[in-house]
């Protein structure tokens, strides 16, 4: 079965972005053409639908092919360009719930041709086992590599129907798994810096909903950590410094602040930051309560400061070398959420 | 000569003669191989060879008392970790006695809390009940009741990964470690890049970790569906055919003190005995995923949970999630027994001898005063109970004692 251009606008990342750019003469440099501009504006808004809905969710428009299909790609492209965590996951994780809203009602023989596009080993099967229905069956490999962060029973491997190698679903369920590859392959393109590539008034137009949206931004930086201090969740170059600094042994300047500064954003209390440093040989309450104060943004600038990327710490010798989880990830809060989530479902599994 | 130069000396006469059935793992040269050597008990790791004579000669050459190689495949296996460039990793089991309780162990097994001094038999704990203490010296025995039981998890094991995860029988090659257990090994080009994550996944699959009855069917109404038989669920694939084959088997094997030690109450115990030959009738036509007469929500969860217990395999969760992990070499011998890590075919598991098959030391005799060790078979031939007595034994049973630190050597 071949994807229609009725599908291709319900599911626009199945098809190479550049390909499309190319094939419509959109090229990067030109976008600022007024030929272009429905799939200019289509494009930022579906940047902007991703922020201001809640959850994130680019609508459907059928019928308008045209504007739809070659509007995803240059969405990608204006999402790239501003250089912002936020926006591109949440722009990643918008057009995912569309794909994901889409797939749930799909003829079947579609949702097979779109998981065969990420090479899914997935079959159509009818089957009732006891008392459900499945639809589909999915290798295990491709069920963990997107099902292993989910926290729900249901989706453990232990409490699923598996036989031979494969997963039984739901087409629900398979739109959900397929959501999440989904998002992954939309951030691994949203990685690219094309920002340079890019004319004035594009960009203008990117920094203009940067701006719109300063404050929703800005409080998302403040992650859902859990309430709780979570001290086995602390990555390598934390779990030192945090060792170093409780046993009172010197920790560099640097090296203070990406301690304060990472246990104050995963909501620790100042008062118990400042705790910590106690039984450093030079400590002075005053000075100490001070700076801790200063990085939790209660002074000065008002901001709240962010530990050092993973590349910052490497080169000032912060790192202790990196673990498998490290590997995944470019900063040392985004290690402490991702390492909580996998805790609290391993604590819920016992 | 002492006890140590003696076993090495005997290793090295083992390997001048049969290090040539050391064979290359997959793709050896992406392997990182690790030596623990007699002298000072160092541990020499991140070795690569590039071909399996190299690998031989080394054996040959510096006659470890341990032999591993990675289950991860990395681009330089001779760096340090954090540069090695990990490829991939072999999906990797490890069944050892030590995880599995059984009542002989609680006779030969014991520990040392080397915190507080504290000591016990049978599994070693976590921590220490006196001290909350976390390392501990053991005293172990490869008795042949604990090779058994090990034995019959992996029995358990190779069916999940074949049933339920599709291995075919061919890729799923087991072994005998040489000491108190068996290895699983998968390689398989569709795992090989399945991170902890996806591993503790599988973990827990095989364990019955997390397990909700629940989402297997306990509890809901339409379980008898048009098809009849699929109802009950004995035929299923997976944890639901598992949940009433194991759920039909606990209850039709169960005395009152079975039940008892499910933590049931006496009257619960007594509505169950007297209603068992029903339960089990209604069973055997619609499963176990209702409460009925004579047996309450309760019950039915107790059982059931004691048949996952039964059901899921006991395998070492660590090492299986451990992604640079190090395992022993196939045909190397253990330095704790002298014995051979041995592969063999699925299809051999049942005939499989440990005691007989991964003999090492076939020729010559030793006198060794042992301390103390309980009896035991090697090949056919039986041997003690020892306790403080000098005794002349075929090679293969003295190296044995002496590895296991229960015998000195004899001039
Ligand atoms: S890689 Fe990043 S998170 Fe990991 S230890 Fe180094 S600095 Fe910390
Ligand atoms: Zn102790
Ligand atoms: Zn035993």
């Amino acid at each position: 079965m071949v994807l229609t251009r009725f599908d291709l606008a319900k599911y626009p990342f199945v098809l190479d972005a550049a390909e499309e750019v190319r094939r419509l003469d959109l090229d990067i440099g030109n976008l600022e053409n007024p030929a272009l501009k429905a799939i200019l504006d289509r494009a930022e808004n579906r940047i902007e639908e991703a922020l201001r809905n809640s959850p994130p969710e680019v609508s459907y428009r059928p019928r308008e092919e045209d504007v739809e299909i070659p509007s995803f790609p240059v969405a990608v492209i204006l999402a790239a360009a501003s250089g912002n965590d936020y926006i591109k996951r949440r722009y990643a994780l918008a057009e995912a719930i569309r794909a994901y809203k889409l797939l749930q009602d799909e003829d079947e023989k579609k949702v097979l041709e779109i998981a065969k596009v990420f090479n899914w080993n997935i079959q159509n099967v009818k089957k009732i086992i006891g008392h459900r229905r499945y639809d589909f069956a999915l290798s295990f490999t491709d069920f963990l590599r997107n099902a292993k962060l989910f926290h729900e029973m249901e989706w453990k491997l232990v409490n699923r129907m598996l036989v031979k190698g494969k997963v039984y679903l739901r087409q629900r369920e398979a739109a959900r798994l397929l959501q999440e590859e989904i998002r992954r392959r939309i951030e691994e393109r949203l990685r690219s810096d094309v920002r340079s590539m890019l004319p004035e008034p594009v960009l203008r137009r990117i920094d203009d909903l940067k701006r719109k949206y300063a404050s929703r931004i800005a409080k998302a930086q403040f992650q859902d950590f859990p309430r709780q201090v979570v001290n086995e969740a602390f990555p390598p170059c934390i779990r030192m410094l945090y060792d170093a600094a409780k046993s009172g042994q010197h920790v560099s300047h640097l090296g203070r602040f990406t301690l304060t500064s990472f246990l104050i954003n995963i909501g620790m209390k100042p008062e118990k930051v400042v705790d910590l440093f106690r039984s450093s040989s030079d400590f002075n309450v005053r000075i100490a309560r001070y700076q801790v104060e200063h990085i939790a943004g209660q002074r000065g600038s008002r901001t709240r400061y962010k530990p050092p990327r993973c590349e910052t710490l490497k080169t000032h010798g912060l790192c202790p070398g990196p673990d498998d989880l490290c590997k995944t990830i470019r900063r040392p809060l985004s290690y402490y959420g991702k390492k909580t989530r996998t805790l609290k479902k391993e604590v819920s599994a016992n | 000569m002492d006890t140590k130069s003696f076993i090495q000396k005997r290793f090295s006469e083992f390997y001048r003669e049969k290090a040539s059935d050391i064979e290359a793992p997959r793709l050896i040269e992406q392997r990182e191989f690790g030596f623990l050597l007699f002298k000072g008990n160092v541990m020499v790791r991140h070795k690569s060879f590039g071909t399996v004579e190299a690998l031989r000669s080394f054996v040959k050459q510096i006659v470890p008392a341990h032999a591993y190689y990675s289950t991860a495949y990395y681009e330089a296996p001779e760096e340090k970790m954090e540069n090695k460039g990990w490829l991939g990793a072999d999906l990797y089991f490890d069944i050892d006695a030590d995880h599995i309780p059984t009542e002989c162990g609680k006779i030969h097994d014991r520990w040392k809390c080397k915190t507080c001094g504290f000591t016990g038999k049978g599994v070693t704990p976590e921590t220490c009940p006196m001290c909350g203490g976390k390392t501990f010296e053991n005293k172990t025995w490869p008795c042949e009741v604990c090779l058994e039981s090990a034995k019959s998890e992996m029995v358990k094991l190779v069916d999940i990964l074949v049933e339920e995860f599709g291995f075919s029988p061919d890729e799923v090659e087991v072994s005998f470690s040489g000491h108190r257990g068996y290895h699983v090994h998968v390689e398989n080009e569709v795992v090989k890049e399945l991170d902890s994550v996806a591993r503790k996944e599988i973990v827990d699959y095989i364990t019955g970790v997390g397990l909700e009855a629940a989402l297997h069917g306990v509890g809901t109404r339409s379980h008898v569906t048009s098809s009849g038989s699929s109802g009950r669920g004995f035929d299923n694939i997976g944890w639901r055919g598992r949940i009433s084959r194991g759920a039909y088997k606990v209850l039709s094997a169960a005395t009152e003190e079975d039940l008892k030690n499910l933590g049931l109450k006496e009257k619960a115990v007594e509505k169950i005995l007297s209603n068992k030959e029903l339960i089990l009738k209604t069973w055997e036509r619609s499963g176990p995923w209702q409460p009925i007469g004579g047996l309450s929500k309760d019950a039915l969860q107790a059982i059931i949970n004691r048949a996952v217990q039964n059901e899921s395999a006991k395998i070492d969760t660590v090492v299986t999630t451990d992604i640079h992990r190090l395992i022993r070499l196939p045909n190397s011998l253990h330095g704790k027994t002298g014995w051979l890590k041995v592969v063999f075919p699925t299809s051999e598991i049942e005939r499989f001898d440990p005691l007989k098959n991964a003999v090492a030391f076939k020729k010559g005799e030793a006198k060794v005063y042992v301390d103390e060790a309980p009896r035991f078979r090697l090949g056919e031939e039986l041997f003690g109970p020892f306790k403080h007595e000098k005794v002349e034994l075929p090679m293969a049973a003295a190296v044995f004692l002496l590895c296991k630190g229960a015998a000195e050597l004899v001039e």
